[in-house]
């Protein structure tokens, strides 16, 4: 099937499907080193304690223990990372910050001797005085997470100068004209508080590192992360190493939403194998990767001015987003959130204001159109409840004040780049919205913006080996969207060559060129933008070897079905090859580079690309238990191009479901500070039979990307129109929520109090 | 994380019975290990001997008995053999249902009825059931003989037994519904298992009903009978009001605690909710109005 030349815009089977299925594909688990130990951690059980002194003596007597990691380990080596702030130590140094928190490491022969050896680490805790809520944190006189003063700031912050202070890890304003102005002349005012939950990623594999030394300065890793060039700086600059002497391999990885971005278990795996002077693995639970990264639960107070004709006129929101013990990706997706609060309208006014929260709870990261799934159901609502007090339609309201392309979004960044109007048409069109409801049936549309793209520095090398196969070496991380597949096609439309001989192996920093990271929708756009740089420079390459070989012009020459064409004449790629260098050897190599300045955007000007975050439901309840049932779901993929239609319908799917569990289904339950629901028996995630009767799905293709072919990401922003969507669809039917996930219990609650009323 | 254990393969229950002798608190009985397995993987419990019942022979079957008037389940049949099973199929299609429900196929072609009983877990489906089933026995099985045990003498508390630590169970005795009563099993689920569940088995005679048992299951330590409810109804001519009355009494019998399934106010509302539905579907299987 994959001899087939697979182009832009077809329906390419997937690349990495048959390995997958067939269990043949090889995932960081599956590396085993000779001589490897198994290491397991243990973590605090208290949210916040002193360590007064570890005894390790009874486990290191263990048969086949053969060392204990703690953090009197450390001195050695700068053991804090975090590229935002660095605040985190690779296992506790002073205190635990949270229930969960690495305390000591074991490494043994096996697994099972090293969970056995954890039970027998003695630790005199201090428990001490936790901050577990947000509202704890920021009370006066509240204990502090950190001392704030002896932070420093990481890697790659991103984000300008700033300085964490009290329990406020990040803080982010945006301003636009004299806020209470606007308000005092507007006709109708909405507000509320809103709570958002904490939620996990579930990725169906749990984070896992493999660390090997080669002598005291060579470091070499098999790690299931979505950024390897972050985490390989991370690495370097704790250890103290050249960057190129850290080798970091990324294998299939089992699914990542931001779970896996930046770095994670690796300094565990490495600072463990140092000490033992044995290659060390280290595999997650399903409960330690949730304590390991999840996203962000939020406090937001929201505002919303109009105009009795429709106009939407201001804005203010406060949110205060958790962060945990920990900042992580928390300052990125403080300020994400910030510039999702506006939504896609055009304001006269605004004021809003953002804060991480640094908690005794576990640390919060990055996870699937993080920022704007915390702001969009909030601020759609108050679109929705502004049009119900105005008398007008939803999708009136939304036509009349959603930016037009060209607009400025906020200043400075990148203008509207987008048909936002035609994509809510869709959505309409797709519900029916013109016809009536059944009685009982509700429909909500949520649209929104995500800034996407992160940094815009991608490269790529296309290799085109004698016999005609082009490997194509990118580090983007394959972690089940599809990456390697979309990355064939690029080549296989520029070098008109089959998938079948296009390959796109696994990441390996020494290997495979720098890529910023795997996230913010941005691979396809910039990778693939990096490796249709690539493809055509190969393709220049060939053009100039065939018009050599027949004495033509390079624009005489075209490449169809695999080969160079003169006119009737025609030469495979290896035949070329060969007469280039004159037997049957040699290669050549494409190249593919990807800057800012040749991106439409740079970081400091805003995205490299909006994501549109758009998509409706239709629901109905059971008003006796409150039990939510989808009727329907919508959603709109704006992606400029489309390089794939299966795939993107998969990721619109996927990430409906994901949205699905993070409006209705899904909470990690906290009690002081400590998870109760850490096993997939208690978290509860969509199931099949969860997801809506009938899913419709469109593609727009108004090639108004960033990209090559005019394509630009998709993935994250049907996940943050899920739950806009919902809690709009449960208004329109009479429920008001402003706390999710809308549970069974929550939605009769909803139901009762309105029936109080 | 599995810690190491010797398996042991009994041929008879009474072998069974002597190894959980000889053993002690160091051995279980193992049959399907969709429960064991999973509480000793998180740790919860660890034995170094566990007793393989499905080595047993004769415990496999499902026939009738005493006269033809009531099943009996062998121990080591499993949920989806009792699911698939045209015996159960003609004769007490409410398990069919209930197994259709239970769980997933994975741990339905695993798990055993017998030891999913025996498990004892409070959001047990079957044990739901069972408290409500007019007359339903376990057999079990030791060195010291062969005892039935009623399900409400056999539910003790939550993952706690009537079965003595030298017993196992041999089977499930269900006698056949008689004409005239039908049954009905509804449950709310929305984590791995019910919230609530209410089993409901109405004896009807022409227009009056002649008998009720309501088991409410997953909201307390153990399934509980809604006696005050079956009581209520006894007389009553069967429609939506008397049916109202009895859940509202099913629920005010209840001592739910608030946790992950609900705070205790929502949980007396699924009670409401569910016996309603219960006792109005067993009551149309009663009456002919569907067959079940």
């Amino acid at each position: 099937m994959l001899n087939q030349k697979y182009g832009v815009g077809e329906k390419a089977p997937r690349v990495d499907g048959p390995s997958k299925v067939t269990g043949e594909a090889k995932f960081t688990a599956d590396i085993r080193l000779a001589n490897m130990l198994e290491a397991r951690v243990l973590r605090s059980p208290f949210p916040h304690a002193r360590i007064r002194s570890i005894d390790t003596s009874q486990a290191e007597a263990l048969d086949g223990v053969v060392a204990i990691l703690t953090g009197t380990d450390l001195s050695d080596i700068d053991p804090y990372f975090g590229h935002a702030v660095r605040d985190r130590p690779i296992v506790a140094i002073d205190a635990a910050r949270f229930a969960g928190d690495p305390v000591a490491v074991v490494a043994a022969e096996s697994a099972h001797i090293a969970a056995e050896a954890l039970e027998l680490i003695q630790i005199d805790y201090e428990e001490l005085p936790a901050v577990t809520t947000i509202e704890a944190a920021l009370a006066d006189g509240a204990v502090r997470v950190h001392d704030t003063d002896a932070l420093r700031l990481g890697l790659f912050h991103g984000l300008g100068d700033f300085k964490p202070h009290d329990n406020i890890c990040y803080e982010h304003h945006m301003t636009r004209g004299d806020v209470e102005a606007v308000f005092a002349e507007a006709d109708a005012i909405v507000e509320g508080e809103f709570r958002f939950p904490a939620v996990y990623q579930y990725a169906l594999e749990t984070h896992a590192a493999t660390a090997i030394w080669h002598g005291a300065d060579q470091l070499e890793m098999w790690a299931n992360c979505q950024h390897p060039y972050l985490v390989r700086a991370e690495l370097a600059d704790m250890f103290d190493l050249p960057k190129a002497n850290v080798r970091l391999h990324v294998p299939f990885i089992g699914g990542g939403f931001g779970s896996k971005s930046y770095t994670r278990m690796e300094p565990i795996a490495a600072a463990m194998a140092r000490k033992a002077g044995r290659p060390v693995r280290v595999v997650n639970s399903v409960t330690e990767s949730m304590w390991t990264s999840r996203r962000h639960n939020m406090i937001c107070r929201m505002r919303t001015a109009a105009r009795a004709d429709g106009t939407l006129l201001a804005r203010t929101a406060e949110m205060w987003l958790d962060t945990g013990a920990y900042a992580d990706n928390g300052p990125r997706v403080v300020a994400t959130a910030a510039d999702a609060a506006p939504g896609p309208y055009r304001w006269t006014a605004y004021q809003i204001d953002a804060y991480g929260v640094y908690t005794h709870r576990s640390p919060s990261g990055s996870y699937r159109a993080f920022g704007a799934t915390h702001l969009e159901w909030i601020g759609e609502s108050q679109v929705d409840q502004v049009a119900r007090k105005l008398g007008m339609d939803p999708l009136e309201i939304r036509v009349k004040n959603l930016l037009k392309p060209g607009e400025a979004v906020r200043t400075p960044g990148k203008p509207m780049d987008a048909d936002l109007i035609g994509d809510i048409r869709k959505v309409a069109e797709g519900l029916e919205w013109d016809k009536p409801r059944p009685p009982g049936v509700g429909r909500g549309m949520g649209i929104g913006l995500l800034a996407a793209g992160s940094r815009p520095v991608s490269t790529a090398f296309a290799r085109l080996e004698s016999e005609g196969t082009v490997t194509v070496m990118v580090s983007t991380s394959e972690l089940g969207q599809g990456a390697r597949t979309a990355m064939s096609q690029i080549v296989s439309q520029e070098l008109s060559i089959p998938l079948s001989q296009i390959r796109v192996p696994d990441g390996d920093t020494m290997v495979t060129p720098y890529d910023r990271s795997t996230g913010a929708s941005r691979s396809t756009t910039l990778a693939g933008g990096a490796v249709h740089l690539a493809a055509l420079d190969l393709k220049d390459q060939l053009i100039a070897i065939a018009a050599s070989k027949w004495q033509v012009a390079g624009s005489d020459i075209i490449l169809r079905d695999g080969r160079a064409w003169v006119g009737d004449q025609s030469a495979t790629l290896s035949e070329l090859l060969f007469y280039h260098f004159g037997f049957s050897g040699g290669e050549l190599f494409g190249r593919g580079i990807v800057r800012p300045e040749q991106g439409q955007g740079t970081y400091a000007a805003g995205p490299v690309f909006w994501e549109v975050c758009v998509g409706g439901v239709e629901v109905e309840v059971d008003e006796e238990t409150g039990r939510i049932h989808l009727r329907k779901i919508v959603s709109v993929a704006d992606v400029g191009t489309a390089v794939n239609p299966a795939m993107i319908k998969g990721q619109e799917m996927g990430g409906a479901a994901q949205g699905l569990g993070n409006a209705i289904f899904e909470e990690m339950v906290f009690s002081d500070g400590q998870l109760l629901n850490g096993t997939m028996a208690d978290y509860r995630v969509p199931k099949m039979d969860d997801i809506a009767d009938e899913f419709v799905s469109y593609i727009v293709q108004n090639e108004d990307g960033p990209g090559p072919y005019g394509l630009k990401g998709v993935g994250e922003g049907i996940l943050a129109a899920m739950p806009a969507a919902i809690v709009n669809a449960l208004a329109d039917i009479g429920i008001h929520l402003n706390e999710l996930p809308a549970t069974p219990e929550r939605v009769w609650r909803a139901i009762q109090q309105s029936k109080n009323v | 994380m599995l810690k190491p254990f010797v398996i042991h393969e009994p041929r008879t229950p009474q072998q069974a019975s002597e190894l959980l002798n000889e053993y002690g608190w160091d051995a279980t009985v193992y049959a399907g290990g969709t429960e064991l397995l999973v509480v000793m993987k998180e740790g919860l419990a660890s034995y170094a001997h566990l007793i393989n019942i499905k080595t047993i022979s004769d415990i496999h079957t499902i026939h009738l008995t005493d006269n033809d008037a009531a099943l009996r389940i062998g121990a080591a049949v499993t949920h989806r053999a009792i699911e698939t099973s045209s015996m159960i199929a003609a004769h007490a299609p409410l398990l069919i249902e209930m197994e259709r429900s239970l769980a997933n196929v994975r741990v339905r072609t695993m798990g055993t009825l017998a030891g999913n009983l025996c498990f004892a877990e409070p959001h047990s489906d079957p044990a739901a059931v069972c408290m409500a089933w007019p007359g339903a026995s376990f057999e079990l099985t030791s060195t010291d003989g062969v005892r039935q045990v009623l399900p409400d003498e056999f539910f003790i508390d939550l993952f706690m037994t009537a079965r003595q630590e030298n017993e196992i169970m041999t089977a499930i005795h269900l006698p056949l519904l008689p004409p005239g009563m039908g049954s009905a099993y509804h449950k709310f689920v929305l984590l791995e298992r019910p919230s609530v569940s209410v089993a409901a088995f109405v004896s009807v005679a022409g227009t009056t009903i002649k008998s009720a048992h309501i088991a409410v299951g997953s909201v307390g330590p153990v399934p509980y009978r809604a006696t005050a409810a079956e009581n209520m109804l006894l007389g009553q001519t069967p429609g939506d009001e008397p049916y109202r009355a009895a859940a509202e009494a099913a629920a005010s019998a209840a001592d739910p605690v608030g946790d992950l399934y609900g705070s205790v106010e929502y949980k007396r509302q699924l009670i409401r909710v569910l016996t309603r539905q219960a006792l109005q579907q067993a009551s149309e299987r009663a009456m002919g109005v569907e067959r079940l």
